[in-house]
């Protein structure tokens, strides 16, 4: 049962970092219905941004945190006026697309890789970060906490954007019908450009809620988060947002428990094969409707 | 000019076994399904043809030809429940299969060799070979496109409800196309595993997919001619880009995302080649606009 608790929130933990990332994978696939393979290296990007800044700047934890979803979301933003836009504008088909976010994701990680070598750096401890409450045989560190609680603040932010504001509603006009929502005069370029600032910010947010987590940032860790942000996506219905949270989350507990219960190197292939019968069985995800509502 | 291709040997083979890739993925786009089973599809025909070589001691056509067999098969039992999967959801299910595969060979250490590979492959594979396996590939695709089953898949691909009005049994005929993409990538990764003489699971997950993906895309849709114009540039230009040691990555992924966004039809675009067909709505998924 010890165990069992434990797992548990090491499996909250980490899937709150897979939720964070999958939202906002998702939030791209709804709202404009582009699957982004650059995403998790815009994930390692934040990530890289984080830790420099509170390496060599010495920044606090948490303007770093804030400065390096600017950083990533910024990089998306470009990533949109540089290369997906003007490829929509040229009616390039949606695969190019595709193969666009991956010539992108490699062009990230080269730089990355360019600039701060290939070694896997770590989060420097701060004061409060190592805590470690005990209850009873169950350990909970203060690290955990954090992750969690920044996770909860970004989701119910977005939640509050998407659904109270305005901005948040010429979004969902935009994800219902990009045409519809030209007629009614949103502006859909530039919010184009802030769902992309959105979804990078998101992806950065992950990285160093991952960076401090794992104590690990290398220039290759978008490749396996990459795919398990799809798999949260597929979980929870290709561009659902709250499908996506639960998805991440249920996906973090799943990899723990399957670690801590069965093999840990049949971890991924118990992961994959859910999936893939998730998908067979029921192709619009756990949470999907039928008529796909989106964002 | 014979001294000069020898020394290229390894590169011009990488390019014609590039280029059976693609046209395994220009097979499965030209049915509007965008496959990430290469992957999968290559270990499968690189982990049995090599099994039976190392084993069996079977002969070397013979153990290519069980490796694209056995991918063929696979195909076919993957293909009947996930090619009832439209657009990104096809493009997920075979992702998931191909990730299945590779951590599967990953862990059953007795046959595949685990995280270690299998190596001491003898190397049998030679470039006439291969430049005649994909020559044969490329006449019988332009035989297959060119001829009635073609206009069959034309119409597959541009719509379903029309095809399946005329008669067409949209269903089957994916199927049929998946199992010969499949038998291509099992192929393809029969003759490389006999190339290299070490195959490992790492060399048929996600990345290998993508690369795949990105030879057809990048070429140019709707001919069969750009998969293996992709395949030639995507593995040339890192060979072209030794001379920088240092910002060869950055190169490399720069002059693809220029070559990307400036000739957004493929690079046979900038001939004419590929231009009619890849027009338009050409290849675009019908969910994208089912779901609007």
């Amino acid at each position: 049962m010890n165990v069992f608790l434990q797992q548990t929130i090491n499996g909250v933990a980490l899937g709150a970092t897979y939720a964070v990332f999958a939202v906002g994978f998702t939030l791209l696939f709804g709202v404009l219905n582009v699957l982004n393979l650059a995403q998790g290296s815009i994930l390692m990007v934040g990530a890289f941004a984080g830790l420099e800044l509170t390496l060599a700047l010495h920044w606090p934890l948490l303007p770093s945190f804030l400065a390096a979803m600017a950083i990533a979301g910024g990089i998306a933003l470009l990533s949109e006026l540089l290369v997906f836009g003007p490829l929509a504008r040229r009616g390039a088909n949606r695969w190019m697309g595709l193969v666009a976010s991956l010539a992108l994701s490699r062009l990230l990680i080269a730089i990355v890789q360019e600039v701060f070598g290939t070694q896997v750096r770590r989060f420097p401890p701060a004061p409060w970060t190592g805590h470690v409450w005990q209850f009873g045989a169950v350990r909970v560190q203060s690290l955990q906490v954090v992750v969690i609680v920044a996770a909860v603040v970004l989701m119910a932010v977005l939640a509050y954007v998407l659904r109270r504001t305005r901005v948040g509603l010429a979004i969902r006009t935009m994800a219902f019908r990009p045409s519809v929502a030209q007629l009614v005069g949103v502006p859909v370029a530039r919010l184009r450009l802030l769902t992309y600032f959105l979804t990078g910010a998101l992806a950065g947010a992950a990285g160093v809620q991952l960076g401090v987590l794992y104590d690990a940032v290398s220039p290759f860790m978008g490749e396996n988060i990459l795919l398990k942000g799809l798999s949260a996506l597929i979980l929870g219905g290709l561009g659902h947002v709250p499908g996506a949270a639960i998805g991440g989350l249920v996906l973090g507990l799943t990899e723990v428990y399957s670690v801590a219960y069965l093999q840990s190197s049949l971890r991924d292939a118990v992961a994959f094969g859910a999936i893939f019968l998730v998908l067979v069985c029921r192709p619009s995800g756990l949470f999907g409707t039928a008529t796909r509502q989106r964002a | 000019m014979i001294e000069w291709l020898q020394s290229y040997e390894n590169v011009i083979a990488l390019v014609f076994v590039n280029s059976i890739l693609g046209i395994g993925v220009y097979l499965m786009l030209s049915v509007n399904r965008f496959s990430l089973a290469t992957g999968g599809l290559v270990g499968m025909g690189a982990y049995v043809s090599t099994l039976a070589t190392l084993h069996t001691g079977l002969p070397f056509a013979a153990a290519v030809a069980l490796g694209t067999l056995a991918a063929a098969l696979v195909a076919l039992l993957l293909g009947t429940p996930v090619l009832r999967l439209e657009g990104d959801y096809f493009a997920l299910g075979t992702l998931a299969f191909t990730e299945v595969f590779r951590v599967i060979a990953f862990n059953w250490d007795s046959v595949t060799g685990g995280a270690l590979g299998l190596d001491a492959i003898p190397v049998r594979t030679t470039l006439p070979q291969l430049a005649g396996v994909l020559a044969a590939l490329v006449i019988a695709v332009l035989a297959l496109r060119g001829g009635r089953l073609g206009r069959i898949m034309e119409a597959t691909r541009l719509d379903d409800m029309p095809a399946q009005s005329l008669g067409i049994d949209v269903a089957r005929v994916r199927l049929a196309v998946f199992v010969f993409s499949g038998a291509v990538c099992g192929l393809g990764g029969a003759l490389a595993a006999h190339m290299n003489s070490f195959i490992g699971p790492n060399d048929f997950g996600l990345q290998r997919s993508l690369d795949a993906v990105a030879y057809a895309v990048l070429g140019g849709l709707g001919h069969v001619a750009g998969a293996i114009a992709g395949a030639t540039v995507f593995t040339v230009l890192p060979e072209v880009l030794r001379f920088s040691a240092q910002a060869r990555e950055i190169l490399m992924a720069l002059i693809l995302l220029l070559a990307i966004v400036f000739l957004p039809r493929g690079m046979l675009s900038v001939g004419g080649l590929a231009a009619p067909r890849g027009r338009g709505r050409a290849a675009r998924p019908a969910t994208a606009e089912a779901s609007r």
